[in-house]
């Protein structure tokens, strides 16, 4: 079972099962779990106060949680998308670093 | 008045000319033979009696013609009717006038005479021969004389009835008998009476203030006479006393002697005055003696029973023979002896018995006696409130019994609707009364009930719930519903709640998703889409890991063309803060695993910037093909006990020590797995040595021998069971979050009110704190707050806080 990704990943190294004809036990199907979170350095987003994982306020009163993602500058610090992009508009520095703000990327 | 009584009476005539089936109520005549002769001749007569009579009221009321020929002054003023009427009265009538006043009399005299002592009139005389008489007196000498004239005669005939009474000997019965005999007959002539003398009736007593008509005039001299007199008076009221009072033992009365006597009492106006007042108290004595005794005797349903005999006996009296006047303070009497005496009694006694056996005839009953009395159902309402208060608070206090709490409240609130509603009639107070009490005994335990009505639901959720239909188990969780809004710690259910909702979503145990949607809209109509918003993102993410699989897979065999994948992978992706927090751990898996695992991440990462997945092997579970001597078998284990498996196939036996080093599984979880795969129903390890538990040093053998009826085996039940530890873990969440919540809502109200006493704050934290907390432990939080510097206590007032801005 291995074999064929090994093979596709161009990996010559074998499983140990591969050693034994007769396995006693195959791995048929695997249903794994993962949890998903903004990749950041501070959980909580330092404009509106409210954890970056969850939707920052003015989303959660108007029910667009989906649409609330985070946004990263240079500096790697990072914020609500909508809380930053309020923000900019007074104050183009990053409110942690008074760099001058600059997109690094946006979550999605 | 008097003109009220002639009416009465001539209605009289009427109805026995006419119908003679309409019996009034009044008297019931017993007819000799002469009587009814007598009669006879009312009756002929009676016809043109009543023509007569119209004429005359007509005459009355217009001029009084003097020379007593009326017909004719009738013919005269009513012009339509003149032939056929004047004709045949004038004609057949004029005959032989008796015009002398004395004889007039004298024939009167005879004629009333006669009546009294059950005579035949004479044979010559007849009722149209007296009608004249007492015409002519009536215009000849004057109306007075002729009234006094009668009742003088009428007299002299009642008092000599007294003798018979006075010196009546027998006994009470026999007396009454008497009475009655005399009462019935002195109706009877007084009728007969005032049909010879109806002329004097219409004319003369109508017009004339305080005279009273002839019937009247023979019930004064009645009363008078023998009523009033002392002895007649109480023997015929104690013996009717007597008679009811043996009614009342069981014994079988004459009724209608009852009646006829009371009728006379009534009719004679003295009903009130003499009978009814003793009456009373007779009643009121006999039914308190009965209802202590009976308190004391019987148990409540039948103590309830019998109050509603007698109540209906006691109606059926008023409808036979008591006045109707009377049947306001009888039923009240016997409510008040029978029932407002002893309402404490009857409910402490009685109705937790019948709450706890159900009886609901006796308790329809209850409430329907308790109705009649004043502030009786409020007293049952709060005595029913406080049943369920006490009952419903040992359901919920003994942990011993937590495992069947939510069934019981079920059924426990089942069966009080029930009787809410057949028994109680629905009452709103009872409605009322039963919320109320259901709110606080439910909460009278902190936390645990919230939590159990959550497992209760995840019970009913989850696969392999078979006993209900879909209609049933919605029907079940509206009735959950039910409880879940009484309870005031809602977040310890929403922790559980989630806990177990995201173990049936990744573990695939979820019943139906109808059902899981069902309950979640309940919960979202019932607490507001910020209790549910996290649990609909659970289902979201569920729906999105489905797409992003098949997107995996398209990208998969896009990249190995011509092979197909013996490893079937799926990856649920959760969100971050919409599930419970899992412990992160890290384990050892073989290669080729920890190689797919990779190749997922980097394809979702290449799709979705900015994030980072962190595996939670905890919750992954596979099927693992096994290869046993007795026949191949598929097995579903979790990940470690896939793991675990895994590691036989290069060897047979493993150490505990060898196995926690080559997966890295926690040690307890990893305990737990080896217990359940070696020491649960399908045993595919063998442990050396044997026994329950796996301790150190314990050895692992692989099962050669294995055999199952089944080709597939579920080996992964310990995932979804609940461990203690979890329990524990989900719970502290809860509490750290009412912690962050408390600090809040002190923060809140300090920057609203600046400075604040603590005895209000504390108020104000009670009124704006959805779940329940304890004095003591706001006063931790308010330190802490003092701590950080959010707050601090006034200098001059240590009561007092001030917020620190």
């Amino acid at each position: 079972m291995s074999n064929d990704i090994d093979s596709t990943e161009n990996d010559g190294e074998n499983g140990i099962d591969s050693q034994k004809p007769e396995k006693m036990f195959t791995l048929k199907k695997w249903n794994a779990v993962a949890m998903w979170s903004w990749d950041v350095e501070c959980d909580t987003c330092a404009i509106c106060r409210v954890q970056v994982m969850d939707a920052c306020l003015r989303c959660q009163g108007e029910n667009k949680q989906d649409d609330c993602v985070v946004i990263w500058g240079e500096c790697n610090h990072s914020f609500h998308n909508c809380c930053m992009s309020l923000w900019v508009k007074q104050n183009n520095r990053c409110p942690l670093c008074q760099q001058e703000w600059s997109v690094q990327r946006i979550g999605i | 008045m008097s003109s009220v009584r002639l009416g009465y009476g001539s209605d009289r005539l009427v109805s026995n000319s006419q119908t003679k089936k309409r019996h009034s109520s009044d008297e019931e005549n017993p007819s000799s033979p002469l009587q009814s002769r007598n009669k006879k001749i009312c009756l002929e007569a009676q016809k043109e009696d009543i023509e007569n009579m119209d004429r005359q009221k007509h005459a009355n009321f217009s001029t009084m013609a003097p020379n007593g020929v009326r017909s004719m002054g009738l013919g005269k003023s009513k012009g339509s009717e003149k032939k056929v009427l004047s004709i045949k009265n004038l004609k057949v009538h004029q005959v032989a006038a008796v015009d002398h006043v004395s004889e007039s009399w004298a024939c009167l005299k005879e004629a009333v005479v006669a009546i009294q002592e059950s005579r035949k009139l004479r044979e010559n005389l007849t009722q149209e021969d007296l009608y004249r008489c007492v015409d002519n007196l009536i215009t000849q000498r004057s109306p007075a004389q002729l009234y006094a004239d009668l009742r003088d005669l009428t007299e002299t005939h009642i008092k000599s009835q007294l003798e018979n009474f006075i010196n009546s000997s027998g006994d009470r019965l026999i007396f009454l008998r008497q009475v009655n005999d005399c009462w019935t007959h002195h109706c009877h002539q007084m009728k007969m009476v005032g049909n010879i003398f109806l002329a004097l009736d219409r004319g003369y007593v109508l017009q004339t203030a305080h005279v009273s008509s002839i019937w009247d005039m023979g019930l004064e001299l009645f009363r008078q006479h023998i009523l009033e007199e002392v002895i007649v008076e109480n023997r015929c009221v104690d013996g009717l006393l007597m008679m009811i009072e043996q009614e009342r033992g069981g014994e079988t009365i004459d009724r209608s002697l009852v009646k006829s006597l009371l009728r006379m009492l009534s009719s004679l106006q003295i009903y009130h005055k003499v009978f009814e007042n003793k009456f009373l108290m007779a009643t009121e004595q006999l039914y308190s003696r009965e209802g202590q005794r009976l308190m004391q005797e019987r148990d409540v349903p039948q103590y309830l029973q019998h109050v509603e005999k007698r109540l209906n006996e006691e109606n059926n009296r008023i409808l036979h023979y008591l006045d109707p006047s009377t049947k306001r303070q009888l039923i009240y009497c016997v409510e008040k002896q029978m029932l407002n005496e002893h309402k404490t009694a009857l409910l402490q006694k009685g109705l937790d018995q019948l709450l706890d056996q159900n009886r609901r005839k006796d308790l329809s009953l209850l409430y329907s006696l308790f109705s009649r009395i004043k502030g009786g159902l409020d007293y049952l309402c709060s005595q029913f409130n406080a049943y369920i208060k006490t009952h419903g608070k040992t359901i919920v206090i003994n942990p011993e019994k937590d495992r069947v709490m939510v069934q019981e409240l079920l059924d426990f609130k089942d069966k009080m609707d029930g009787i809410v509603s057949d028994c109680f009639c629905n009452s709103d107070r009872f409605v009322l009364a039963l919320k109320e009490a259901f709110e606080h005994f439910i909460n009278q335990r902190l936390n645990k009930p919230a939590e159990l009505i959550a497992k209760f639901v995840d019970g009913k959720l989850k696969a392999g719930n078979k006993e209900a239909t879909e209609d049933e188990l919605e029907r079940l969780l509206d009735k959950i519903m039910v409880l879940f809004r009484f309870i005031h710690g809602k977040d310890v259910f929403e922790a559980f709640y989630k806990k177990d909702l995201s173990k049936r979503l990744l573990l695939g145990k979820s019943a139906s998703v109808d059902a899981e949607k069902s309950m979640l809209s309940k919960l979202k109509q019932e607490c507001g889409p910020g209790f549910t918003s996290k649990l609909e993102g659970m289902f979201k993410d569920m729906e999105l890991s489905k797409d992003i699989m098949l997107a995996f897979k398209q990208n998969l065999q896009n990249m190995s063309k011509n092979s197909t994948l013996p490893l079937e992978l799926s990856v649920n992706i959760l969100t971050m803060g919409y599930w419970p927090n899992y412990q992160i751990m890290e384990v050892e898996m073989p290669s080729d695993m920890v190689q797919y695992q990779q190749i997922f991440t980097k394809f979702y990462l290449g799709k979705h910037s900015g994030r980072k997945l962190q595996w939670q092997p905890t919750l992954g579970h596979c099927v693992l093909k096994a290869a046993f001597p007795n026949g191949p078998k598929e097995l579903q284990v979790s990940l470690f006990q896939a793991l675990v498996l895994l590691l036989f196939n290069t060897t047979d036996v493993f150490s505990l020590d060898e196995i926690t080093s080559r997966t890295n599984i926690e040690d307890t979880l990893l305990r737990r797995t080896l217990q359940s795969l070696a020491c649960g129903k399908a045993r595919v390890l063998i442990k050396n040595p044997k026994s329950k538990d796996v301790n150190d040093g314990d050895k692992f053998i692989y099962n050669k021998d294995f055999s199952n009826q089944l080709f597939r085996i579920k080996i992964n039940q310990i995932q979804m069971k609940e461990t203690s530890e979890e329990q524990q873990q989900t719970e502290e969440r809860v509490f750290q979050d009412r912690q962050y919540q408390i600090d809040a809502a002190i923060v809140r109200i300090m920057k609203m009110r600046k400075i604040i006493p603590h005895n209000l704050l504390i108020s104000e934290l009670f009124d704006q704190l959805k779940f329940p907390v304890k004095p003591a432990d706001l006063k931790k939080r308010i330190e802490s707050l003092i701590d950080r510097d959010y707050m601090e206590r006034d200098k001059d007032n240590p009561n007092t806080y001030n917020y620190v801005a």
